[in-house]
């Protein structure tokens, strides 16, 4: 494995007694190539406001997309994947504004399946309002790219401090920018 | 994006009425509020609720205000937090048990709070009256409250800057309104009535915001956490109500909106009638929706939402110590 830190973490996760001291979700994984910020934030309880619109909508859009084709999971109380009657693990997104992000986090889940229960599958990324799907696969450079992204954000929730703000194009739609910028 | 606040002034009974609120008045009215669409409800009449309609507001996270005789204030229902969160509370403990961080904490929040009084007065400076003594003494005050080395020698310094401020009170409000000198439980004169009907709001107010976070509301940093009420709340209201609930006051009285017959008198007391309720209420709620451009966030917001960000600022400094930036008017 490419780090110490992921290597260790992903050792942990296998170990259904040893809990790893931070419980990566699918959440953090986006949250890290999004906002470092908001990865900490997120990590410290701070509360955000789950009400708005963006919300309600993100939430509505999953809960009423391809729902007679998937299968909720849970898996150790805390990521909770879709899979399809193909056997493929779906991640149903509002918009493909943040791409990479959801790319990561599916990846993540892939990952996740791949190396502490040793279940490969392939994944799809769907934006039912966009009519559009991508298939995504775990090979050496994709798994080196979620080993790292289990690095980094280890360092960033190890921070006493969160990391400083800094604008962003999409601040302006961020649940945490009354607190950020407060 | 703030939903309104919704009150009561009927006597009658709070239902539920499968996922709507339901009032039946006692002149025999029925309405139907949808619960989505308040952000916190006001009880000002006589009304019966149970377990149910209490579900209700739980369930959507609205809180309830309770006002009784003569519209005091009785207390508060509200629901179960949606936001806890174990971090948040030790964080906000440990900085009230730090001398050190709990002055700073109140110190931010007596300058913001005097210089939201300065902020009236520089208003009405020569237009009422010509008040830059005062001016000198609440920046002095102001100055001096940032060199405060403990709790009691800053709220004495609050003290006086209210007592200064109020000293103003009778040379901008339009006779024969006056406030002599400030005077609660109960209010003796009509302004005194006007004032603590509009810090009860103000503190209300308060107490909402506070509940969308997972901060204590018990723990406060200038007020004592021994105090019958949710001092953190008391703490927040003191720096918006120079902005909420004076300049309110000020307008409502100069600008004829509120006359002597507004009032009623009662034992020791001077309490606002029924109508003259109304028509603070419907200002007040009329100013917490009233936006202006905030520098920090780049969008407008409205008094409610600013509310809510000095709260969430006020958080974040606990869970961070990054700088706590109390509401100073900036408008």
């Amino acid at each position: 494995m490419t780090s110490e830190l992921a290597e260790k973490y992903a050792r942990d996760e296998r170990q259904p007694e040893r809990e790893p001291e931070v419980r990566i979700t699918g959440l953090m994984v986006q949250y890290y190539h999004v906002c470092k910020r908001e990865l900490w934030f997120m990590s410290r309880g701070i509360d955000i406001d789950r009400e708005t619109t963006n919300i309600q909508r993100g939430t509505h859009i999953d809960e009423t997309s391809y729902q007679n084709e998937r299968h909720s999971f849970m898996i150790n109380n805390r990521i909770q994947l879709d899979v399809l009657g193909s056997g493929d693990i779906m991640e149903v997104k509002a918009s493909s504004r943040l791409e990479e992000p959801a790319r990561m986090q599916l990846l993540f889940y892939l990952w996740f399946l791949q190396e502490i229960y040793g279940i490969e599958k392939d994944g799809i990324l769907a934006y039912p309002t966009e009519r559009k799907r991508e298939t995504i696969t775990l090979n050496s450079s994709t798994i080196e790219k979620v080993e790292s992204t289990i690095t980094g954000i280890l360092k960033v929730v190890d921070l006493d401090t969160p990391p400083e703000l800094e604008k962003k194009a999409y601040c302006d739609s961020c649940l945490y920018q009354d607190i950020c910028w407060m | 994006m703030t939903k309104p606040n919704h009150h009561i002034f009927a006597d009658g009974e709070l239902s539920r009425n499968e996922g709507t609120l339901r009032i039946d008045t006692l002149d025999g009215e029925t309405e139907y509020l949808p619960i989505e669409s308040i952000d916190t409800l006001y009880l000002h009449g006589q009304i019966d609720f149970n377990t149910r309609a209490l579900g209700l507001l739980n369930e959507h996270n609205v809180p309830l205000h309770i006002f009784g005789w003569k519209d005091y204030y009785r207390g508060s229902y509200l629901p179960k937090r949606g936001q806890v969160s174990g971090n948040t509370v030790v964080e906000q403990v440990r900085a009230y048990d730090n001398l050190d961080r709990r002055l700073q904490i109140g110190q931010t929040i007596i300058e913001a709070s005097i210089h939201n009084m300065r902020a009236n007065l520089r208003y009405y400076n020569d237009r009422q009256g010509n008040f830059s003594t005062e001016l000198e003494d609440l920046e002095e005050l102001k100055n001096s409250a940032a060199g405060t080395t403990d709790i009691n020698e800053l709220r004495s310094v609050e003290g006086r800057a209210r007592k200064t401020y109020y000293g103003c009170f009778d040379r901008i409000l339009r006779s024969p309104f006056t406030l002599t000198q400030r005077k609660y439980n109960p209010p003796t004169n009509e302004a005194n009535a006007v004032i603590s009907f509009l810090n009860g709001m103000v503190y209300t107010t308060s107490v909402s915001a506070i509940r969308k976070t997972a901060l204590d509301p018990t723990v406060g940093f200038v007020h004592e956490p021994g105090e019958r009420r949710f001092t953190l709340s008391l703490d927040i209201a003191d720096i918006f109500k120079p902005i909420l609930a004076d300049r309110l006051l000020f307008r409502l009285v100069n600008r004829k909106q509120l006359s002597i017959d507004d009032f009623e008198e009662e034992l020791e007391g001077c309490l606002l009638d029924e109508k003259g309720r109304m028509t603070v209420l419907e200002e007040f709620e009329e100013t917490l929706d009233k936006t202006i451009d905030h520098p920090r966030l780049n969008r407008k917001v409205s008094f409610k939402t600013l509310v809510q960000t000095d709260v969430y600022s006020l958080k974040k400094h606990v869970l961070t110590d990054e700088p706590y930036h109390a509401t100073e008017r900036w408008w």
